[in-house]
């Protein structure tokens, strides 16, 4: 995605030069254009395309090495025996929920943190900024975080999850680059015209600021979605955990040691192989469908507030 | 007057010290004995041969290593009998099985472990030793007469030696087998032995010369391509050598030290004369085409492939592999080939089963000792996981429910219950949807419990292995604080440069001329330090505990 976007983001050229005065040397720069990046897709796509046709493939195959682009042997058991299990819809919905509510608070935090930063007049902004950054370099460990969690009596609830990794110090100053690009004489005018601070940044400031927030949302909602520690740490139970973790503990069953010398049934042996692909399926699958929408807002959002700050 | 309070306040704080450390020992030396405040809900009459029934509803949280082939489940028959035969209620904390040691390290550091916490291997208690989280069981084995009177009868002695910590102490309550259980050996295609009218391969020696019949008819292939290489290179295939030829364990199973019976001291696994032996014959297969030299590089999958596609007959396997990885592959590809698990190849050591009969168990939190059902909960453990009737209960279940047993005492599963293929047709599975045979509560125990699943031609790879002596137990050498501390230290370097030579020495790119060269190599890496710590350990216990 990342090769798409900057791919895209320089300014378009200007309008491309026509008929007799289309340049040999652009013409071969357009051919060797096309094929590189006809090969970058290629590449790109390719372990897609592969773990589709292996998560519908026997698993006897995958041994055997041969599959590449089409499944062989198909057949739909792995998923069968993954969709089956009506845990792993309970744990389906929480990542949902999980992600949506997650995604919802970071979204409105970082942007109420990253809109008060963006403005130079305000006292300590520079201690404000620090004690964010101090974050990223440093973090009070494992077990401080686990006590500090459970203390507040966020252990088993869906808080444990949201709350404190609910601010990407990453994140917030892409999105106060990007309040601070935003030209000041848009918000006078608007104080002028009777607007208190709230009135701003509701009424002018985010309408104007679509473009990082879909952003802010597709990059919360992607790492919320695939994160599997936290639920690991703050959940005891299993119908609280979310499908990453279900999955998780699912291929580790499937090739782990346990139970050595008793022997699994034939016909409920998961098929390791198998397994992985179809995994990996389950839990891209929805959010790379989220991708296509956002991604223009991706585009022209990230990058230009990025440059500008 | 600055320097004044200054003094008083070192006064104050050395006085606190030693009240601190009085109070401690304090503690320790009645710990054991006093345990008038613990005993709510116990039983007075609890011993051998009693069924445990608390006297007071009671509940313990419990550490549950959720798998995926028993994933917890709230309405399992297991937790409701367990309570009508206990009356106590086990309150689980649900762990993926994925990541069980990272949770269980965690809670423990923070504080907010279960009381009971199963399924432990034998050493991986030794890291929560120094923080005091967890308690001496060994001081409470009294309240423990299943236990108690297994060791005695099994003559685990020497194994529980093996658990004890510098203070004499152990701190981990082990699943207890009476026979050891051995399950990692070769896989060969018998089919193909019956072809070249061979017997199988009884020693390293018959092997040697099987593969070399092999290959002579197949030129183009190497006979014997290996799996478990990842991430410690030629793991099962090095382990089961060095047992073979009386080391402590090497590959994936690397023990860097290895009790020498004849000169009563350790010396340093990968510097003796067997394992100079063991590198030259895997050498000598590799030099004459005989072992596959990817066998110690790739990855399981293409051993498999290997395997499946006839370019291989020899592979490292145990009965689960066997069964679920080879055969199929096998039934797809070649489908008259026949594939056997053969016993344990016999080396210099002679007949041996290299099991321990020790496995994983349970610790016990320290705080669990505060609680006024402290007793109660020694006593449940000591029900559940080592009593006769607690062992087929955690394994079979219920009788008349999931299993039936005959005049003569043999159990059969009920016909309306599955596991691991043996009522394919059955609507139930015994651990799925009762929770019984479930690796968290069902440990070790006689050979008749421990192969009550295990296939026909399993429990024969069993019966084979039986009959050989098992190993003696090498004496324990706990290490100080500052000792295993060093010794990580030290053992990391050492054991990459093993992993290392031994690669080069296999494969030919060192000629083992070179030997005296690579001992002095890991002398450079403080490979005699490292046993004069060990040795010194040994003694210091041998002088404190014997």
């Amino acid at each position: 995605m990342v090769t798409t976007g900057t791919r895209q983001a320089p300014p378009r050229p200007r309008p491309r030069p026509r008929g007799s005065r289309v340049s040999r040397g652009y013409r071969v720069f357009q051919a060797v254009n096309a094929v590189i990046l006809t090969g970058v897709v290629v590449v790109t796509l390719y372990p897609f395309v592969n773990i589709v046709a292996r998560s519908l493939s026997d698993e006897a195959y995958i041994i055997a090495g041969q599959v590449s682009l089409v499944p062989r042997g198909f057949n739909l058991e792995t998923y069968r025996l993954v969709m089956s299990d009506s845990m792993f819809w309970t744990n389906y919905r929480n990542t949902v929920v999980y992600t949506v509510v997650a995604t919802v608070i970071a979204i409105v935090l970082t942007t109420c943190y990253a809109y008060v930063l963006s403005k130079k007049h305000l006292r300590g902004r520079s201690a404000l900024v620090g004690i964010a950054v101090f974050t990223m370099f440093f973090s009070g460990g494992l077990i401080p975080n686990y006590v500090l969690v459970t203390s507040l009596g966020m252990k088993n609830t869906i808080w444990a999850i949201a709350v404190p990794n609910a601010i990407n110090v990453f994140n917030l100053l892409v999105m106060k680059a990007f309040f601070e690009s935003l030209p000041v004489e848009l918000e006078e005018a608007a104080a002028v015209d009777g607007l208190n601070t709230y009135g701003i940044l509701l009424r002018i400031v985010l309408p104007l600021s679509k473009a990082v927030a879909a952003t802010m949302v597709l990059f919360y909602a992607v790492s919320f979605w695939n994160s599997w520690f936290a639920a690991f740490l703050y959940l005891d139970q299993q119908d609280l955990w979310p499908v990453t973790v279900y999955l998780r503990n699912l291929i580790a069953g499937a090739t782990g040691a346990e139970n050595v010398g008793a022997i699994a049934e034939a016909d409920e042996v998961q098929a390791e192989a198998t397994l992985k692909a179809v995994t990996i399926v389950l839990t891209t699958l929805p959010i790379l469908l989220v991708y296509p929408f956002v991604q223009r807002y991706f585009v022209s959002g990230v990058m230009l507030g990025a440059v500008k700050g | 007057m600055f320097h004044r309070s200054r003094r008083r306040l070192a006064v104050a704080a050395a006085g606190l010290l030693a009240l601190t450390t009085l109070v401690a020992c304090g503690d320790d030396s009645s710990d054991a004995n006093d345990l008038a405040e613990n005993r709510v809900g116990a039983m007075a009459d609890y011993g051998v041969g009693a069924q445990f029934k608390a006297t007071e509803p009671l509940a313990f949280s419990v550490l549950y290593n959720n798998h995926s082939n028993y994933p917890l489940k709230n309405e399992w028959l297991f937790w409701s009998e367990l309570t009508k035969r206990t009356n106590v209620k086990l309150e689980p904390v649900a762990v993926p099985a994925s990541d069980y040691e990272q949770k269980r390290s965690l809670l423990i550091g923070a504080g907010d472990a279960p009381f009971i916490i199963p399924k432990t291997y034998p050493n991986q208690e030794d890291a929560y030793v120094s923080s005091g989280a967890i308690l001496p069981v060994s001081d409470y084995l009294d309240l423990m007469p299943n236990l108690k009177d297994k060791i005695s009868k099994w003559n685990l002695g020497p194994e529980i030696d093996t658990l004890r910590q510098a203070d004499g102490k152990f701190y981990l309550l082990p699943g207890v087998h009476e026979k050891p259980w051995h399950d990692y050996s070769l896989a060969v295609r018998t089919d193909v032995l019956d072809e070249l009218g061979l017997a199988v391969p009884k020693t390293w020696d018959e092997l040697y010369t099987v593969l070399k019949a092999m290959k002579a008819k197949y030129p183009a292939t190497y006979p014997f391509s290996d799996r478990w290489s990842k991430p410690h290179p030629g793991g099962n295939l090095l382990n089961l050598l060095a047992v073979t030829h009386g080391l402590a364990g090497a590959g994936w199973n690397y023990q860097h030290a290895s009790w020498d019976p004849n000169a009563r001291k350790f010396q340093y696994t990968a510097a003796t004369e067997q394992y100079k032996q063991l590198l030259q014959y895997l050498n000598k297969l590799v030099t004459e085409g005989l072992l596959d030299p990817e066998s110690f590089t790739q990855t399981d999958d293409q051993a498999r492939q290997k395997l499946a596609n006839g370019k291989s007959f020899v592979i490292s396997a145990n009965a689960q592999t066997l069964v679920n990885d080879h055969r199929p592959d096998l039934a797809k590809t070649i489908p008259n080939a026949k594939l056997t698990k053969i016993p344990l190849l016999v080396g210099p050591a002679g007949e041996i089963n290299p099991a321990s009969r020790l496995e994983n168990g349970v610790m016990i939190s320290k705080k669990a000792r505060e609680s006024k059902n402290f007793v109660a909960m020694m006593q449940f453990v000591d029900w559940l996981w080592y009593s006769d009737v607690g062992q087929e209960f955690a394994r079979w279940g219920v009788e008349g429910t999931t299993f039936v047993k005959d005049s003569a005492g043999k159990r059969t599963l009920a016909a309306d219950v599955n596991v691991v293929g043996l009522n394919p047709k059955a609507s139930k599975h015994l651990q799925k949807d009762f929770g019984f045979y479930n690796g968290v509560f069902a440990y070790g125990g006689n050979p008749d419990l421990v192969q009550a699943f295990f296939s026909a031609e399993e429990q024969e790879f069993q019966r084979v292995m039986n009959a050989r002596a098992p190993i003696p137990v090498a004496p324990p050498y706990p290490f100080t604080d500052e000792e295993r501390e060093q010794a990580s230290l030290w053992e990391t370097p050492l054991r990459d440069h093993v992993t290392q030579a031994s690669l080069q020495f296999i494969l030919g790119q060192r000629d083992l001329s070179q030997w005296d060269a690579y001992l002095t190599e890991l002398k450079g890496k403080n490979m005699d330090q490292y046993l004069e710590m060990v040795n010194k350990a040994y003694d210091r216990y041998q002088k404190e505990h014997s």
